[in-house]
């Protein structure tokens, strides 16, 4: 075996390794790299490896950890009792190090194979006899250094974290469904330098996540969070103005109806779980905009990629081939073939796909990060209306059942839904100049408008195929959704959606927001980047069909793993 | 179907048993299982071992009742009805083997409840004929439970007219004898693609739609039974159908290298 794991085992080249990891411990684990020279250990989620390590003790020590995992040597129930005795922490890994790789043996390949010492695996046959022999006083040979080390405060750390379930204050939710999807892993392949992964949930660790996070950026020197706009400017933000909220949303907040609005959970990355009923949807009918006559978009380009889309089976007469014959068109053949002249062929009847059978809510961004200038002299906001505008007449036009909400957020218990145009709405000037009166302001909870905006395509989209398309510049942000959590609620908002059969697209239209921070939030739905609407067309064809084609993926049920069930 | 030697089949349960009783008492069946597990294999076994011809039909979304029933064409003046494959079967006696059946529409799988429940006939509205199934006629349907959509799923009022055979990969010893007899090859290769796959099939949501089946560990052992190197052959014949994921390409690369590499 070539020692070519050095070369390119690098921090992010370690990552490789997490399927081989997640494989013998039979639970999804990543693999990071360690301080150089520390020895490997894990906290149940992550094994830490000493990157410059070689190949062969790399995959050694992944094994140990991983199999340790497997064979449940690192319950909470058991290192707790270690407690912070490195001397018994070291004994214990002596003995059960062995014993977890022989329960998994048939697994292993058999480079590690050669690990097992079957005399000391044989010592114990549950972690607890590995323990109560490493508190004894027994002589036990030291273990061997790819066995690496039992972190017992790490292990407890995180899985307090794993184990802290919020509370939520107004009784629970019947059930959330847990989405066996790949939001997990989603927000697992993002780098996030700042939340420890032992933790970090003390209000230390939040305070310093909060103070070196990333925060969004405004042009060249924008104050962090000071990103709403208080007011229109031409000249692009300035720096380091004081942040005063704009008022533009709250003077509509009485007119939402005074009604309680919908709830929906939230997925809180720290926690690894839903808080029940934590964001509140207000509708909210938006003003029409009453200066002059809104354009009409062109849609020339779009109807074309757009009209193969969603189609669904209809009985098609006068056809060459199908199920039955068409009786008229066989007797109009047959006399025209005695009268002497060609017959048509055409005289089966056919179930062909042209039924228009789709329907799609569009939701458009209408926070204030929209309200900055964008590419072609003019703001995120107007790029991505044309947009909203362009796709919601060419969908109607073709018979598809459209809706068209606007979103934004003040806090999990303002977020705001502005139906521009509900299902039932007919394309008119009122539907344009409402969409016209749109002024970008406040914050984007963007997690709680998708929930909605797939609860509205549920009840009312009426079509077996239904499809979300999220006109956002990507920046996730609110009171209490700083951006790594509002991303991984984002994710999660779009994997429950995709679950529910509803195809989800992601486009950002002429804002300027880098691919990688578009890929956290949107993950592995499908979305674009345009700097001009007039590409869309050229693109909008594939996207949306793969967006359709991901929500049909028909998906794998993950059997419960059964460490005893192993192949011998 | 009768020449010829038996289709290779190693039972890892009772189902043989079970699908011969089915047969003999006239009940439909359903094969459950991953792909790649073995299903169409025992179904060509079993039609050996009956002495009955196999007409498979695979399914597919667009499949009509006259796809499987029949239809009238046209010939110069002439309309001509011409058989479909189930009103074949039905005629001939055959298995008619329809795999994965939840991928056809449910508004053709019902033209199934007459022939899968006791009165075993095939009525043909266009032709105002009703036909009794032949002695020796079975049905059987396959289909892969773990996949789960949205828009596709048998409907009960088909599943209770069916009887039952679940399959799962083979246990690890099998499964290695099942890979060298199909591919040729020795135990100790066989032996390490079936540890590789086993590894795999740990993995629960590592972004693989669909883990290492018997079938591309055999794809793969037949690849090293022409002199490539088991690391090459896993790379094309395992990683590569599995999963178009890069990032999920290269770690099952590595597993491949751990595995795999002498």
């Amino acid at each position: 075996m070539t020692d070519f794991a050095d070369n390119d085992a690098t921090g992010d080249g370690l990552r490789r390794f997490g399927l081989f990891a997640s494989a013998l411990a039979g639970r999804p684990v990543d693999v990071v790299a360690a301080a150089p020279g520390q020895r490997a250990w894990t906290d149940g989620d992550t094994v830490f490896v000493d990157a410059s390590t070689n190949a062969h003790d790399l995959r050694c020590a992944l094994a140990v950890q991983s199999s340790l995992l497997a064979a449940g040597s690192l319950e909470p129930d058991i290192v707790r009792r270690i407690g912070r005795r490195t001397t018994v922490a070291t004994r214990y890994l002596a003995v059960e190090g062995h014993r977890a790789l022989a329960q998994i043996e048939g697994l292993l390949p058999p480079t590690v194979r050669a690990l097992i010492d079957t005399d000391i695996a044989a010592r114990g046959d549950s972690p607890e006899a590995s323990l109560a022999l490493a508190l004894g006083r027994e002589p036990l040979a030291e273990p061997p250094a790819v066995f690496g080390t039992v972190k017992v405060r790490n292990v407890l750390a995180a899985s307090k974290n794993a184990d802290g379930h919020h509370a939520p204050r107004g009784g629970r939710q019947p059930q959330l469904v847990d989405v066996p999807d790949d939001a997990d892993e989603d927000a697992d392949d993002v780098i996030d330098i700042f939340t420890s992964p032992v933790g970090g949930g003390g209000g230390l660790g939040k305070l310093l996540a909060k103070m070196l996070s990333m925060a969004r950026k405004l042009g060249d020197g924008g104050m962090p969070g000071a990103d709403t706009p208080t007011h229109r400017v031409r000249s692009g933000p300035a720096g380091g103005g004081r942040a005063v909220v704009s008022m533009a949303t709250a003077a509509e907040e009485g007119s939402a109806g005074g009604a309680c609005g919908f709830s929906y959970p939230e997925w809180d990355i720290h926690r690894r779980g839903y808080r029940a009923d934590w964001c509140t949807v207000q509708e909210a009918e938006p003003e029409p905009d009453q200066t002059g006559m809104p354009p009409v978009p062109d849609t020339h380009g779009l109807r074309r990629p757009l009209a193969r889309l969603g189609v669904g089976l209809d009985r098609c007469r006068r056809q060459p081939q199908g199920d039955d014959i068409d009786i008229d068109a066989a007797v109009e053949a047959q006399a025209e073939f005695l009268a002497g002249s060609a017959p048509d062929e055409a005289v089966y009847i056919d179930s062909l796909r042209r039924r228009r059978d789709l329907s799609v809510l569009l939701l458009l961004d209408a926070s204030g990060s929209v309200g900055q200038p964008g590419t072609a002299g003019r703001t995120v906001h107007e790029h991505q209306r044309a947009a909203a505008a362009a796709l919601m007449v060419a969908l109607h036009d073709l018979g598809d059942r459209v809706a068209l909400y606007a979103f934004q957020s003040q806090g999990r218990s303002a977020v705001r839904m502005m139906p521009v145009k509900r299902f039932g709405d007919d394309v008119s000037a009122v539907v344009l100049r409402r969409l016209h009166g749109l002024r970008p302001g406040a914050y984007s909870r963007l997690g709680a408008a998708i929930r909605h905006g797939s609860a509205v395509l549920k009840r009312d989209g009426g079509t077996a195929r239904r499809l979300l398309v999220v006109l956002s510049d990507g920046l996730a942000y609110d009171h209490g959704y700083e951006r790594a959590y509002g991303a991984a609620d984002a994710r999660r908002a779009l994997s429950e959606a995709r679950r529910q059969g509803i195809g989800c697209l992601c486009l950002t239209v002429g804002a300027g927001t880098d691919t990688e921070e578009l890929r956290r939030v949107f993950g592995s739905a499908a979305h674009a980047t345009l700097p001009r609407l007039d590409q869309i067309s050229a693109t909008i064809g594939p996207l949306l069909r793969s967006a359709l084609h991901s929500a049909d993926v028909r998906r794998r049920i993950p059997e419960v793993p059964d460490p005893k069930g192993m192949p011998a | 179907m009768t020449a010829g030697a038996r289709p290779y089949y190693v039972a890892v349960g009772n189902e043989e048993q079970v699908f011969k009783a089915s047969f003999r008492q006239g009940l439909s069946v359903v094969l459950k299982g991953p792909t790649g597990c073995g299903k169409t294999r025992f179904v060509e076994a079993m039609a050996y071992d009956l002495g009955r011809p196999l007409i498979t039909v695979s399914c597919h979304d667009d499949l009509t009742t006259a796809d499987l029933v029949g239809r009238f064409l046209l010939r110069g003046g002439e309309t001509e009805w011409v058989d479909g494959p189930l009103t074949r079967a039905v005629r001939e006696g055959a298995i008619c083997y329809l795999d994965e059946v939840v991928e056809a529409r449910q508004d053709t799988t019902v033209v199934l409840h007459p022939l899968a429940d006791h009165r075993r006939q095939l009525p043909i509205e266009r032709l105002g004929v009703t036909l009794e199934a032949a002695p020796g006629f079975g049905l059987v349907v396959s289909y892969n439970p773990g996949y789960q959509s949205v828009l596709k799923d048998l409907k009960d009022s088909t599943r209770q007219r069916l009887v039952a055979i679940e399959f799962g990969f083979p246990a690890g010893e099998v499964e290695e004898k099942i890979v060298a007899h199909e591919a040729g090859v020795g135990s100790d290769a066989a032996g390490r693609l079936v540890a590789f796959a086993h590894a795999i099939r740990r993995l629960e949501t590592a972004g693989l739609r669909e883990v290492a089946s018997t079938r591309v560990l055999i794809a793969a052992g037949r690849l090293i039974a022409e002199g490539l190197t088991a690391h090459e052959a896993a790379r094309a014949a395992i990683a590569g159908p599995l999963t178009d994921d890069p990032i999920v390409g290269r770690g099952l690369g590595e597993m491949i290298d751990v595995y795999l590499r002498d």
